[in-house]
């Protein structure tokens, strides 16, 4: 039978059981990966490097977790709060990047595919909108959870998710049928 | 070609996008930065496991004797209200301990800013 999150996580918390927490971050280095990627804009080692910041703090914290929310929403709040923390010392200008739009609209640069034109559009986005985006409509988190995430509040998670979907179905306006 | 992309499109591609990524060393890497396990004292286990089984040996002993009937027999002796007394005493000292036990164990009691009321 295999063992739940809630049980790894108490085997952590009792014995400072390494195996178990290994196995949690086995279980969730795919989605905490993946998250970090679409907020760094697809830069892979940036997005690894704050994916392990995310697990040591993780580890370091988990008396922390209440077991109020998922263990992967914890982790997603952990792996977001890393990435402001890190953009805040990078001094990046957090937001639409006028270069890389300006390259979306250029047709020369459009891609065959429509998910390669997909992960373009979403780079372009503002992080508000990309990280309500990735969190709900990739991920799968409710607005609520992607609200604790963020912590924003609940309408403006449900504003950015719908601005952030009309921006994308502008942008891959190509795409429609007909 | 004009018009917008559907919903349901939409939402397949986002979710499409997101394909699984392969470990490829990575949880290795976090847990060879993880703090090492601090190796637990065996004899401290040891030792403690020895004390409980000496003082309930010693409480098993002295509760086999006349020590209960001598105790009740006192007990009934004492006046109501110092009974009473005790009983709230000892309700105040297990309960401080609960509280205690409790701020130990729960993070955000002792951090009162973490608090929701």
């Amino acid at each position: 039978m295999e063992l739940t999150d809630a049980d790894l996580i108490a085997r952590v918390l009792v014995d400072d059981d390494h195996h178990a927490f290994a196995e949690l971050v086995r279980r969730h280095q795919s989605s905490v990966r993946g998250l970090l990627r679409q907020l760094t804009r697809a830069d892979l080692a940036l997005a690894d490097d704050l994916a392990q910041e995310t697990f040591l703090r993780a580890y370091k914290n988990i008396r922390s977790f209440r077991g109020e929310a998922r263990f992967s929403t914890w982790l997603y709040r952990i792996a977001y709060n890393c990435f402001r923390e890190d953009a805040r010392r990078r001094k990046e200008v957090v937001g639409l990047n006028q270069e890389q739009l300006q390259m979306e609209h250029d047709p020369q640069t459009v891609d065959p595919g429509l998910r390669h034109d997909l992960a373009h559009a979403l780079k372009a986005l503002p992080l508000h909108e990309r990280a309500a985006i990735v969190l709900c409509c990739q991920n799968g988190l409710s607005h609520d959870e992607a609200a604790r995430v963020l912590d924003i509040p609940l309408g403006t998670v449900k504003t950015n998710v719908l601005r952030g979907r009309e921006k994308l179905k502008k942008m891959l306006a190509a795409w429609a049928p007909g | 070609m004009n018009g917008m992309i559907d919903d349901q499109t939409l939402d397949r591609q986002l979710r499409e996008a997101m394909p699984y990524i392969d470990d490829d060393g990575f949880t290795a890497r976090v847990m060879a930065r993880l703090p090492a396990v601090r190796p637990r004292p065996q004899w401290l286990r040891a030792m403690v496991l020895l004390g409980l089984t000496i003082l309930g040996s010693a409480m098993a002993w002295m509760l086999a004797g006349p020590f209960v009937r001598h105790g009740m027999v006192q007990l009934a002796n004492f006046p109501i209200w110092l009974l009473v007394v005790l009983a709230f005493g000892c309700g105040l000292i297990l309960g401080a301990l609960a509280v205690v036990a409790m701020v130990h164990k729960t993070p955000e009691a002792r951090d009162f800013t973490r608090l929701r009321f």
